[in-house]
């Protein structure tokens, strides 16, 4: 399906001017409505968590003693905790959190997955043999169940949380780069690059990695919204960030005990991951659509 | 077709395998024990290492890992030098391990002061004491040994006048030090090859039973949400396929989004908030008189089930609007369309079949994603389930529950892959395997 655009040789990329290049990476998410309204939806929390400080007067983790279990006033826009903690600067603080932690996480599993599946699917034979079905493995497990693992055996922390989505999500990257390689592999531009001399890795990396980005991207795209979910499902179950960090899920584990006085707690931070993981999910629905008619 | 098959088993049995090694060492190599989050802050390092030696935990890594798979009983019973049997409590779901006298009688041991008193189990069920003090062995040394099983399911190292040792009494939990005795434990077990992979250390009862009664509980949750979910979320799905682009579309697919787009544990709360605390229809937490017994209270059911159900639904609702959406935009449909065939007898006749095929191969392969539900979901209502039990077995570092159980899950997960593969190649007549 992709042979022409994707299949040109870097030199040519290279000779378009940076303005040019930039209009045709972003082309795909101006021309859909869908993709649009996701990275408004990401961006809205993007540039709350950037300006968190300069939003809310309140630190995520203030006490305001007279605000305890305060439903939204005008002093605080989305009410307080059981604390006395405003719930929209920890939501906002929460966002800084895991806007990091998710991205993070899935580019981690981006570096390790690509990197197994390339040289799986580069150099074929016993490597591809070992590599996949280790991989396979690692899929086998429900990834809730390797994260509890992970985190039982790591103890409950930022990093650790990192990790663990790192090798949960390893593998399906893994699986999709060497399909990728398989097919990128066959192309005249490869042997040639192989005529030259050229390092095996050198190859991997330079020639193969750059044509397979698209549905790379796509798939990283889902990942996140993946990641967030994780990470709060994480921090619900009380294995993700520790107290008192400003963790949508912990806010909504926390909240839970006192949701017959006040469910504001619970439900501001249910509802920003949702809208967050609907956001990178409707960017990404957009994006897979407009690069595929592009195609 | 059977080449295929016998690949995939034998493929799933080396990915068992490889997934109980990759648990153990996970496990294994990280710091912090069971012992010392059952004994608390108080033990002292002689108790504690006293303790890890009773559970066994002083053994090396890879021989706990054997006597997880196949068991310690076969290398107790060249120790012992008697074949061992492993029988029921009567009533109970606990078992006794007993050593085979050579006349045939279940015989145990017990150590009061220096002298080793033989319990004999009677074919009534009661227990005959006797000092059997002509069994220990004596060495060049003069020490005198014995290798038997004890009241614990363990066998045991005597040595007669040996080194203290501490044991929790039973008022209390408080440690005493018992002077003279069992000098190496190893539980006894039959490994999980053949059924039982051990004891819960953090429990005290065996994993299998347990392990079971709670498969039973998740499976009746996943099955009734199940039941719910499907035949709603493929109409649903059928009905925004042939809509495609309308309101109707628009509203389905955009629920269906959000739905698959909350976490898990947000739409339990939602339906707390909702059901038990604004309108009080049903209870918002499950509490049953005993686990066995989840069928009790059905209405303690309600929400947990809806719960999964939804987390369920917007996904397999967007599966099949998209395979519709594929199957309705074909020729051979363009064709059936074009010889003037009645537009309900298109749908059912001609693309349902194939429109399905996408979401039943999917909510096969889905197993993995209704287990983190179920995990999750059994921790907001506290349901006594298989999630449930990974979840505690895990805060505890309970090695053989948590092992056990992640074989389970992991089996189930790849046993349905392996399913619908099967199933894929009988509805979909051009895919074969090699």
């Amino acid at each position: 399906m992709a042979t022409g655009e994707q299949a040109s040789p870097p030199g040519l990329a290279t000779r378009r001017s940076l303005g040019k290049r930039f209009r045709d990476a972003i082309a795909p998410i101006l021309a859909s409505k869908v993709a649009l309204v996701g990275l408004g939806l990401v961006s809205f929390w993007v540039v709350v968590a950037i300006f968190a400080p300069l939003i809310t007067p309140y630190g995520p983790l203030e006490h305001d003693l007279e605000a305890m279990n305060l439903g939204p006033s005008l002093e605080h826009l989305l009410g307080a905790d059981n604390l006395g903690r405003d719930l929209w600067a920890r939501l906002i603080y929460g966002a800084r959190t895991i806007l990091i932690l998710a991205p993070l996480s899935v580019f981690c599993a981006l570096a390790v997955g690509a990197t197994l599946g390339l040289i799986s699917g580069y150099f074929g034979g016993w490597t591809d043999e070992v590599v996949m079905r280790l991989l396979d493995a690692i899929m086998a497990f429900p990834a809730i169940l390797l994260y509890l693992i992970i985190i039982f055996a790591l103890g409950p922390s930022a990093t650790n949380v990192v990790i663990a989505i790192t090798i949960a999500g390893t593998p399906g990257i893994a699986r999709l780069v060497r399909s990728l390689t398989l097919d990128i592999r066959t192309r005249e531009y490869i042997a040639a690059a192989k005529l030259r001399g050229e390092n095996p890795f050198y190859i991997m990396f330079v020639e193969i990695l750059p044509n397979a980005r698209g549905p790379i991207i796509v798939d990283a795209m889902l990942r996140i919204g993946y990641a967030v979910i994780a990470i709060g499902t994480l921090g619900f179950l009380g294995v993700g960030l520790p107290p008192p960090a400003p963790d949508w899920g912990s806010m909504v584990a926390q909240g839970r005990i006192y949701i017959w006085i006040n469910p504001w707690p619970v439900l501001w931070p249910s509802l920003a991951i949702s809208s967050l993981v609907i956001g990178l999910n409707l960017f990404a629905d957009g994006l897979r659509e407009e690069t595929m008619r592009y195609q | 077709m059977a080449k295929f098959i016998v690949r995939r088993l034998l493929l799933m049995v080396l990915t068992m395998f490889l997934v109980t090694i990759i648990v153990f060492i996970i496990l294994e190599i990280t710091p912090g024990n069971i012992a010392r989050r059952i004994l608390g802050p108080f033990a002292t390092p002689e108790q504690e290492e006293s303790f890890r030696r009773q559970l066994g935990l002083d053994q090396p890594a890879y021989m706990r890992y054997l006597n997880f798979l196949i068991g310690s009983d076969w290398r107790a019973e060249r120790l012992v030098g008697m074949p061992l049997r492993r029988i029921k409590r009567p009533g109970t779901e606990f078992y006794e391990w007993w050593a085979t006298n050579k006349d045939d009688a279940l015989i145990r041991w017990k150590l009061e002061g220096e002298d080793l008193i033989a319990l004999r189990l009677q074919a009534n069920g009661t227990v005959v004491e006797s000092i059997d003090n002509d069994r220990w062995q004596t060495d060049e040394a003069g020490a005198s040994t014995f290798w038997g099983i004890d009241l614990h399911d363990r066998a045991v190292l005597w040595t007669r006048g040996g080194q203290g040792y501490w044991v929790r009494s039973k008022g209390g939990g408080w440690w005493v030090e018992k002077a003279g005795g069992p000098q190496k434990w190893i539980p006894l077990q039959k490994g999980i090859l053949r059924g039982d992979p051990g004891i819960s250390v953090q429990t005290g009862r065996p994993v299998a039973g347990t392990l079971f009664r709670r498969l039973q509980n998740s499976g009746i949750l996943a099955g009734l949400a199940f039941v719910i979910v499907m035949p709603l979320a493929l109409v649903l799905g059928l009905i925004a396929g042939l809509n495609e682009g309308k309101t109707l579309d628009r509203i389905l697919s955009i629920g269906g989004l959000a739905g698959t787009s909350t976490p898990s544990f947000a739409t339990g709360i939602f339906l707390v908030l909702i059901f038990a605390i604004w309108l009080r229809l049903v209870p918002g937490v499950t509490v049953f008189a005993s686990q066995r017994a989840i069928l009790e209270k059905p209405e303690m059911l309600v929400l947990p089930v809806l719960t999964l159900a939804l987390v369920e639904l917007g996904y397999v609702l967007r599966i099949t609007r998209a395979s519709m959406v594929e199957v309705m935009r074909s020729d051979y449909i363009r064709t059936a369309f074009l010889k003037g065939l009645p537009y309900w007898r298109i749908v059912f006749k001609h693309a349902l079949r194939n429109a399905l095929m996408a979401p039943i191969t999917v909510i096969m392969l889905h197993v993995n994603w209704l287990m983190g539900g179920l995990v999750v979901v059994e921790a907001i209502f506290g349901f006594p389930g298989l999630g449930n039990y990974i979840y505690k077995a895990g805060l505890w570092k309970d090695v053989f529950a948590v092992e056990a159980a992640a074989v389970v899950m992991v089996f189930l997960a790849v046993g349905t892959q392996l399913v619908a593969d099967i199933i894929y190649t009988f509805l979909n007549p051009r895919i074969r395997y090699a």
